[in-house]
């Protein structure tokens, strides 16, 4: 398990995390978002709606123990990761939709989150040893929603300042995905060694699910190609860190080590499948730029 | 020729400026050198306030950096410092700036005015082969370009005169944390800023050698001996219609445009308390007078803007700074019109906006004066008049599609082919005089003899007359389509076809026919927020409603996007090209 000290370390980075997340937006941007809700209302859907199913789905056709399924639908259930927004900004997507998707479900997570939660873990008949308490997970959603409007309080005062943390926030995310794999699996490689194949095809599986999903959706109601892949990525990446300070602030000794086994692979193999995704859809922006040149009247513009 | 036209509306002309309380006359030469205007006003404006802010240059993502009046005059005065003591330039000498808007800018522009060389604006989109022309042209010794496009240098610098290179980047003279994080971004993510194989000073250096080569002297001895008449940039032109030639301001025609452009606002300007955004670029005329120069007379702060495409790139700037001021092109004020941002948290602190560089249309200004709650207006000028020399006196009844009266001093005279006065009411080619009007065309003696005859300029612009006086452009005379003998001027068809919701964008050029001679053929963008794209039919059957029948456009091609000069214009003689 992790030490005291690593936890706290998890916790103070997840709060320059969400204070980056914060600071990638202002209160306008919310505003100006909800003028339109239809965009956002598709993403929510995606994650509230598709990724629980699609992670519950998993934890009881591959008929896992309690404490794989409660880590597995915990992560279904977390909002978008501030990652996302990193690999839409390469993958030529969206950007702005990105981080409002991250924006607004994180910050509907703290009423979603619990009720799912307690709702999947309820149907996957999880019983008391290995439920997470909702008041738990809404106190530590509670808690870094401050950073989170400190951020946008930061963006709006200094714009420097604002534009640096946004930055440094979607760094940590990278580095903070890293220092858990470093803390957590040399102690449990044993673990790893005989963790069975369906717990990786479940890891690995929830994020490419909920790509191929949330674009099939997306497209479903008429978005476009480009929108439809960010969306499909935003869909997929979920916030991993927090899935694993929940975890770490609730349970403690092996049961801590069983529970932070899928998020963890989740969050290792979502860094590597995201970057073939990223690459794959990057080159199917370029395509669709090159052909709606092609399709202009001439391609002759002048500079 | 005879100068009967023109004092035929001189009395309108008189009331118009009176009603709007404009002085008629302009107040003497404050300034005998645009160096001797910057360094006063520097000093003043520092004086008065020494932490204001001059210059703002915002990147997309919010960040930013600020000089204020006396860091722009002590930069400035290490760069002359530097071209002239340690490059060893003489006074006269081109000097080329070649950089987007940023803080960059004014520093390297001031200071080559205040070295008593000569500026060169350069477009930083030139390709190699337009760098060269224009460096040769000008005779270019020294060249201040941004490090993105420095990739091109190599393939220039051999076949130029261009000895020395200072390279200077977009978030120059930002704070040291911002400036790192968008050179990594640049430079990791976005790979632009290429590696600089030739020989080359960073503006940093340059400017720390000036200072240390000044030794404590100001850059005085440098411009003292300027007069009025000297050649002070050389801003080229004719990029849209052939070769480039570069139009000769002097000191005295770019110093008496600012007052004839501050004559028009002096009712709604303010010393101190004036923000305005530049979101158009500094090297074109339009914003280097009226921005960079009129709005620093005034000591108002300069929202820069580096890059105005994609137009949400202008967001974080209208969102943080209070804009009382912009200036702007149609197709910008259009663009930010289909921004929901924009639309939804128009800048509150706006008081008007000034439109120029192309004809703004009619749809386009209701539309900005709805949303704004503020007016627009538009005024007129070229390159070859630094640039006003017509405006729209600001109100909220301004009259849409005009471009309003000569500026103070300006005089006007609308003539046929033969050179003789049009009859009153009828569109002629205009001619105008004035303190503006250049010099000449650079090294052009035959150009120069076509379009200034005693001291008239030639526009190549088809205008009109109404009875008070107020003009309006009728189009460009080479513009101009004839359909069976009849004139059709493009903007009129352009204005009928932008009232439609679903068009974002329109131009209109004449194509050759067999049985017209020439037919009116229409470009369309579709507006990506409208819930339908436009029909052909449906355009052709709005036309039916709003032009006589031989106005109607033959052929309407719906498109992407149009092709566009660096500020915006949109380039019909480009689309020609395309439908021919």
């Amino acid at each position: 398990m992790l030490t005291e000290l690593e936890t706290k370390l998890l916790g103070l980075m997840m709060m320059v995390i969400m204070l980056g997340m914060g600071a990638s937006l202002t209160p306008r941007d919310f505003l100006i978002a909800f003028r339109k809700p239809k965009g956002i209302l598709v993403g929510v859907i995606c994650q509230y709606a598709i990724m629980p199913f699609v992670g519950y789905a998993l934890a009881v056709t591959l008929g896992f123990a309690p404490g794989i399924a409660v880590g597995l639908i915990l992560i279904a259930c977390m909002p978008g990761g501030t990652t996302s927004n990193i690999f839409t900004y390469f993958s030529k997507g969206v950007l702005a939709l990105s981080i409002m998707m991250t924006s607004v479900s994180t910050v509907v997570a703290l009423v979603t989150v619990p009720v799912l939660l307690e709702f999947y873990s309820g149907q996957a008949g999880i019983s008391g040893d290995f439920r997470i308490p909702p008041a738990n997970v809404a106190q530590v959603l509670l808690v870094l929603l401050v950073p989170t409007m400190l951020g946008m309080v930061l963006r709006k005062l200094n714009p420097n300042v604002g534009a640096t943390i946004e930055l440094l926030g979607a760094l940590i995310g990278v580095v903070v995905i890293l220092f858990l794999i470093v803390t957590w699996v040399p102690r449990n490689h044993q673990l790893l060694a005989t963790t069975p194949w369906p717990v990786y095809f479940s890891a690995i599986g929830l994020g490419l699910f909920g790509v191929a999903l949330g674009f099939l959706f997306a497209r479903v109601l008429r978005q476009d190609p480009n929108r439809s892949r960010t969306i499909g990525l935003e869909t997929g990446i979920q916030n991993g860190p927090l899935a694993a300070l929940i975890v770490t602030l609730t349970f403690t000794g092996e049961t801590q080590q069983q529970v932070l086994l899928v998020p963890l692979l989740y969050s290792l193999f979502i860094v590597i499948s995201s970057t073939l995704i990223t690459l794959w859809f990057r080159r199917l922006a370029d395509r669709e730029a090159l052909a709606r040149d092609a399709a202009k009247l001439g391609s002759r513009v002048a500079a | 020729m005879t100068t009967a036209a023109s004092s035929a509306w001189a009395t309108q002309w008189q009331s118009a400026y009176r009603v709007h309380g404009i002085n008629p006359e302009l107040p003497p030469l404050s300034h005998a050198s645009l160096p001797a205007f910057v360094h006063e006003r520097s000093e003043y404006f520092a004086g008065a306030n020494a932490k204001a802010k001059a210059f703002t240059c915002v990147v997309p993502n919010g960040m930013n950096g600020s000089l204020t009046f006396g860091q722009v005059d002590a930069l400035s005065d290490a760069f002359a410092g530097y071209l002239r003591d340690v490059l060893r330039l003489e006074a006269g000498d081109r000097v080329a700036v070649q950089l987007p808007n940023s803080l960059g800018y004014p520093v390297a522009a001031f200071g080559v005015l205040k070295a008593g060389c000569v500026l060169v604006n350069t477009n930083p989109l030139y390709t190699a082969s337009e760098m060269l022309h224009q460096f040769n042209d000008a005779g270019v010794k020294a060249l201040v370009i941004a490090d993105m496009f420095a990739d091109k240098l190599p393939e220039v610098l051999a076949h130029t005169p261009v000895e020395h290179v200072v390279v200077a980047g977009v978030t120059q003279f930002f704070p040291a944390v911002p400036n790192a994080v968008v050179r990594l971004v640049q430079k990791v993510w976005n790979r632009v800023l290429p590696p600089i194989v030739v020989p080359h000073v960073r503006l940093q250096s340059a400017i720390a050698q000036g200072r240390a080569a000044l030794g404590g002297r100001s850059a005085q001895g440098y411009w003292q001996g300027l007069q009025p008449d000297d050649l002070a940039v050389l801003q080229y032109t004719g990029g849209t219609t052939g070769v480039s030639k570069a139009a000769m301001l002097s000191h005295q025609n770019l110093l008496r445009n600012v007052q004839q452009m501050l004559a028009m606002g002096a009712e709604q300007m303010q010393m101190h308390k004036e923000c305005v955004l530049t979101a158009l670029p500094l090297y074109h005329i339009f914003a280097f007078t009226a921005n960079l120069l009129g709005f620093y007379s005034l000591g108002a702060r300069n929202i820069l803007i580096p890059s105005p495409r994609p137009i949400r790139n202008l967001q974080r700037a209208v969102e943080n700074y209070p804009i009382t001021w912009m200036t702007g092109v149609n197709t910008l004020f259009n663009g930010l019109l289909n921004e929901e941002w924009f639309v939804a948290y128009p800048p509150k602190h706006l008081k008007a906006s000034i439109a120029g560089g192309t004809s703004l249309h009619t749809a386009v200004a209701k539309h900005w004066v709805e949303v704004t709650q503020t007016p627009i207006s538009e005024g007129y000028g070229l390159t070859e008049s630094s640039p006003v020399v017509s405006f729209n006196p600001i109100s909220q009844h301004a009259i849409l599609g005009s471009i309003g009266v000569p500026a103070p001093e300006t005089d006007i005279r609308l003539l046929d082919e033969n050179h003789q006065a049009v009859p009153e009411g009828q569109a002629g080619e205009l001619w105008v005089k004035g303190p503006q009007v250049m010099q000449g065309y650079w090294k052009q003696p035959e150009e120069t003899a076509q379009v200034l005859q005693d001291g008239w300029l030639a526009t190549g612009d088809m205008a009109a007359i109404d009875a008070q006086g107020f003009l309006r452009i009728v189009d460009r005379k080479k513009d101009m389509i004839l359909v069976s003998g009849f004139n059709v001027y493009p903007n009129e068809v352009e204005d009928a076809i932008a009232q439609l919701d679903s068009v974002l964008e329109v131009a209109v050029i004449g194509v050759p026919d067999a049985k017209t001679d020439e037919a009116v053929c229409a470009f369309v963008v579709p507006n990506p927020d409208h819930p339908s794209p436009p029909s052909t039919d449906e355009i052709t059957a709005h036309c039916r409603t709003v032009l006589v029948n031989y106005k109607v456009p033959k052929s309407v091609v719906i498109r992407d996007q149009l092709p566009k000069t660096p500020i915006g214009k949109v380039l019909r003689r480009a689309l020609k090209q395309e439908a021919m």
